[in-house]
C-alpha cells in the first residue's frame, strides 16, 4: 500500500507526496495542486499498474509470463501476450539501434561476440510468438521495466490533469511533469559518488526524464557487456536526459556497456536525447563530459 | 588506562571502537594490558591433553609469556602427544599431584565435562588461577558450587566461552546496543553437522573414555558441547536472562552405537520481554551449518558471517521531501538525491553490510576448534590474569548463565517440561547496557 501525505502549508501550491515499493526499489510521486480524493485514486491506480507490469515483466517470479517464456522458448515457439510481445519488439529495436549494447539477453551472452549480430531471440509477428536462438537464453527486462513503468505512470498522471510533479524510481530513473512552481525546471542533483550528499551534477528537468547507470550504490558492477558476456567495470556514471523515461533508461544501460568510442555513434540516432559521462573523483571534484562534446570541469 | 587509550590499543586487534563499558573483560586483550605483563611469565599446567587441550597448546606456543611447566592426563598417548610440544614440562597422570606443584600458577582444565567442576574447585582451593573449558560444570548445583568457590577463594576463573572475546561478536553486540537493528525481537542459533561425533578408539575398553561426549554419565551432549557457546547471545544482546526454557531432544539417527545423549535437539528460551531465543542442533544433516542471528525490528545481524541486513532501509536523502519543503517554503534550490539505482534490501538475497573488514568465518564443522573465533584472545586474557591475579569483570557471570541454561534446557528435554531457573541458582547479574 502506498504511503500518501498531503501538504497545504503553501496554500498557493498544495502538494501530494506518495511512495510505494515495487520492482525491488521505491517509487515516489510528488504532485502539485492535487486534491486528496484525486491524489489517492491516482496512487491506487499507479501502484496497481506498476504491480501488474512487475508481474508481467519479471523474470524472477516463477508465475510470470516472462518466466514461462524463458523456460520454454528454446524448445518451441511460445506465443506471447500482446503487451509482452510489444515489449520484446521494442527491446529488439533498441538492440539494433544501440549496436547490440542494449540487450535483454545479455545475461547469457556467449563470449565470442556472435550474438551481438543476431540477438538472443527471434519474433514471429504473424503468430506473436518468440523463439530463442540458442540454448540457455534468458530474457531479463531489468534494464527496461522501470523506464517503461515510469512512462506509464507519467501518462496516467497527465491524464489526471497533473501538470507539475516528479516521479522517482529508486533515484536512478526520474521523470518530471511541467516545472517547479518557483522555477522553469525541476532541479535534480546527482549525488557525488565519493562525498555523501555533495552535488556532482545538476540536471534540469522540464517535461522530461533522466536515467543514470553505473556501478550500483552497493559497489557492484551489475551491467553486462552483451558482446563479451562479462561485467562492465566502468567507474563513470552515464546520465541520459530526454523526453521518454524508457529511452533514457535503455540508453543509459547501453552507453555504460559500450566503449567510449561507440557512444557518440549510438547517441547520433536519438534526437533530443543527451548523454553525459560523469566521473566523481576521490577529492570531491567531478568531471562531466557530454558525449560528443568538449570536457567541462567542475 | 583510560578508555581512549584502550580504544587506541585495541585497534591492532580488531577491537577498535568497541566500548570497554559494554565488555570490560576485553581490557586484558588490549596491547596496553599485554605490555603490562611483558617480560613476565605465566607458569601454566594443563589438565587434560586431548584434542581440545592440543588446540589450546598450539595457540599458547605463540605466546612468549607462557611457560608450560606441567602437563597431566591419565591417558598416556594424549599426554605423550602434548609432551612433544613441551619437552621440559613435568608430566602427571593424577591432577591432584599437578595441583600440589608449586611451580604451577595457572591451570587449564580441558577434561571431559563431568570432571570440570571438581577439578576447577580443587584447583581454586589450591590457589591456582583457572581456565576451564565450557561448560562450567556437569549439573546446576555443581555450577553454583564452582561459582561460589571462585568467590570464596577470591580466585581467578575463566570459562572457555571464547565468543565473548571474539572481536567480531563484540563489534556486532555493540551495534545492537546502539540500536542499529532496532528493538531485538528474536535470537536464532543453530549448529548442524553430519557426522557421528565419534573419536577413533584404539581398543574397545577405551570407548567410554575417548567418546565421553556420547554418554550421559560424562556429558550432556549437544547442549553442553555446542549450545553452551551460543546461549550467551540473547543475554549479551538484550541485557537480561531467560525466564523460562522448553525443549525437545531425540536420539534420531546415530542410535545404533550405544550412545545415550541426544543427536537432535531443539530448545526455546523465553526472555522476560517475550523475546524467544532458539537453539537447534542436528548431527545428521549439515546443510545449514552454524548460525547465530539477532533479529531486530529494523534489521538482522548474523554473528557468524559478520553481516548486517537492513529490514527497511531508507533511500538516501529522500530528495522528494527536499522538493516538498522547497515548495512549502516558496523557494527553489537543488535537491541532491539522484544516482545509480537504490535497491531495497528486504529480500533474503540482499547483500548485507559487513560489520567489519577481514573477517575469518567459522563454519562450525570442526569438532576441535575454529580459527579466529576468540580462542586466542581468551587465552591471552587468561595468561594476563595468571600473571596479574586480576579476575576479568562480568565475564564469569555470562559463562555461568550460559552453562546453567544449557543444563536447564537439557533437563527440560528429559522431563518434557517448561522450566524456570530456580532462585537458588541466581547469582548477581549486571546487564550490559
Amino acid at each position: 500500500m502506498a504511503e500518501i501525505t498531503f501538504s497545504q502549508k503553501n496554500p498557493a501550491y498544495p502538494l501530494m507526496c506518495a511512495s510505494f515499493r515495487a520492482m525491488h526499489t521505491k517509487v515516489e510521486l510528488l504532485a502539485v495542486g492535487v486534491d486528496d480524493e484525486k491524489g489517492r485514486d491516482l496512487m491506487q491506480r499507479a501502484e496497481a499498474e506498476v504491480r501488474r507490469l512487475e508481474r508481467l515483466l519479471s523474470c524472477h517470479d516463477d508465475a510470470s509470463p516472462l518466466s514461462a517464456l524463458n523456460s520454454l522458448a528454446w524448445e518451441q515457439s511460445v506465443e506471447a501476450e500482446d503487451e509482452l510481445y510489444m515489449v520484446l519488439e521494442l527491446c529488439e529495436t533498441f538492440r539494433r539501434a544501440t549496436y547490440g549494447y542494449f540487450d535483454v539477453t545479455a545475461m547469457c551472452s556467449e563470449t565470442d561476440g556472435v550474438m551481438s549480430l543476431a540477438g538472443g531471440y527471434s519474433l514471429d509477428a504473424k503468430h506473436h510468438s518468440v523463439r530463442f536462438c540458442r540454448k540457455g537464453v534468458k530474457i531479463d527486462l531489468g534494464g527496461f521495466a522501470k523506464g517503461y513503468a515510469l512512462d506509464c505512470i507519467k501518462r496516467m498522471s497527465q491524464q489526471e490533469g497533473i501538470t507539475q510533479g516528479v516521479i522517482n524510481f529508486g533515484n536512478s530513473s526520474i521523470a518530471a511533469l511541467g516545472h517547479h512552481p518557483y522555477g522553469e525546471w525541476w532541479p535534480i542533483g546527482i549525488e557525488h559518488r565519493m562525498v555523501k550528499s555533495a552535488l556532482a551534477q545538476e540536471v534540469r528537468l522540464a517535461d522530461s526524464a533522466m536515467s543514470i547507470s553505473g556501478r550500483s550504490e552497493a559497489g557492484e558492477y551489475h551491467i553486462i557487456d552483451p558482446h563479451t558476456g562479462s561485467r562492465v567495470a566502468g567507474e563513470e556514471l552515464i546520465l541520459i536526459e530526454g523526453r521518454s523515461a524508457l529511452v533514457c533508461e535503455v540508453l543509459s544501460t547501453a552507453l555504460y556497456a559500450a566503449p567510449r568510442a561507440k557512444r557518440a555513434d549510438i547517441m547520433s540516432q536519438y534526437d533530443g536525447y543527451r548523454a553525459s559521462e560523469i566521473v566523481c573523483r576521490r577529492d570531491g571534484t567531478t568531471e562531466c563530459r557530454v558525449v560528443g562534446a568538449t570536457v567541462v570541469e567542475k | 588506562m583510560n578508555r581512549k587509550e584502550f580504544l587506541a590499543d585495541c585497534g591492532k586487534k580488531g577491537l577498535a571502537g568497541v566500548a570497554l563499558s559494554l565488555f570490560p573483560w576485553l581490557e586484558s586483550c588490549s596491547e596496553k594490558a599485554q605490555q603490562e605483563v611483558k617480560g613476565e611469565k605465566a607458569r601454566i599446567g594443563m589438565i587434560g591433553t586431548g584434542s581440545r587441550g592440543l588446540y589450546h597448546i598450539k595457540n599458547l606456543l605463540r605466546m612468549p609469556n607462557v611457560e608450560m611447566v606441567a602437563l597431566c592426563d591419565d591417558y598416556r598417548p594424549h599426554l605423550e602427544n602434548a609432551a612433544q610440544y613441551y619437552p621440559n614440562a613435568k608430566l602427571y597422570d593424577d591432577y591432584r599431584k599437578l595441583l600440589e606443584d608449586k611451580s604451577v600458577d595457572g591451570v587449564i582444565v580441558t577434561t571431559p565435562l563431568y570432571l570440570h567442576g571438581r577439578i576447577t574447585m580443587d584447583a581454586l582451593r589450591a590457589g591456582k588461577r583457572v581456565f576451564c573449558e565450557k561448560s562450567m560444570a556437569f549439573t546446576l548445583d555443581e555450577a553454583l558450587d564452582v561459582y561460589n568457590c571462585r568467590k570464596e577463594m577470591n580466585g581467578v576463573l575463566l570459562i572457555g566461552q571464547q565468543r565473548l572475546f571474539d572481536p567480531k561478536y563484540a563489534r556486532a553486540m555493540q551495534m545492537i546496543h546502539e540500536g542499529k537493528i532496532g528493538k531485538v525481537v528474536g535470537v536464532r542459533n543453530y549448529w548442524y553437522r553430519n557426522n557421528d561425533w565419534r573419536r577413533e578408539v584404539p581398543s574397545p575398553e577405551l570407548e567410554r573414555r575417548i567418546n565421553w561426549r556420547l554418554y550421559s554419565e560424562y556429558s550432556r551432549g549437544l547442549m553442553t558441547e555446542l549450545a553452551c557457546h551460543h546461549l550467551q547471545n540473547g543475554s549479551w544482546a538484550m541485557g537480561m536472562l531467560p525466564e523460562k526454557v522448553m525443549g525437545s531432544g531425540s536420539l534420531l539417527h546415530w542410535n545404533k552405537d550405544g550412545r545415550d545423549v541426544y543427536d537432535a535437539v531443539s530448545a526455546i528460551f523465553t526472555y522476560p520481554n517475550g523475546v524467544n531465543m532458539t537453539f537447534e542442533s542436528i548431527i545428521s544433516n549439515k546443510h545449514f551449518g552454524m548460525g547465530e542471528q539477532i533479529l531486530g525490528t529494523e534489521g538482522t545481524i548474523d554473528l557468524v558471517t559478520c553481516m548486517r541486513y537492513t529490514d527497511e532501509p531508507a533511500p538516501k536523502g529522500s530528495g522528494m521531501h527536499q522538493l516538498v519543503a522547497q515548495i512549502e517554503n516558496g523557494v527553489m534550490s537543488n535537491s541532491v538525491f539522484a544516482g545509480t539505482s537504490w535497491a531495497a534490501e528486504t529480500s533474503s538475497l540482499a547483500p548485507g553490510i559487513p560489520i567489519m573488514d577481514n573477517v575469518t568465518i567459522s563454519t562450525g564443522e570442526s569438532t576441535v576448534g575454529a580459527e579466529a573465533d576468540g580462542s586466542i584472545e581468551i587465552m591471552e586474557a587468561f595468561v594476563h590474569a595468571v600473571i596479574t591475579g586480576k579476575q576479568p569483570e562480568k565475564v564469569l557471570e555470562e559463562s555461568y548463565y550460559a552453562t546453567q541454561f544449557a543444563l536447564l534446557a537439557d533437563k527440560a528435554m528429559h522431563e518434557n517440561a517448561i522450566l524456570t531457573l530456580d532462585e537458588k541458582y541466581r547469582v548477581p547479574y549486571e546487564p550490559m547496557k
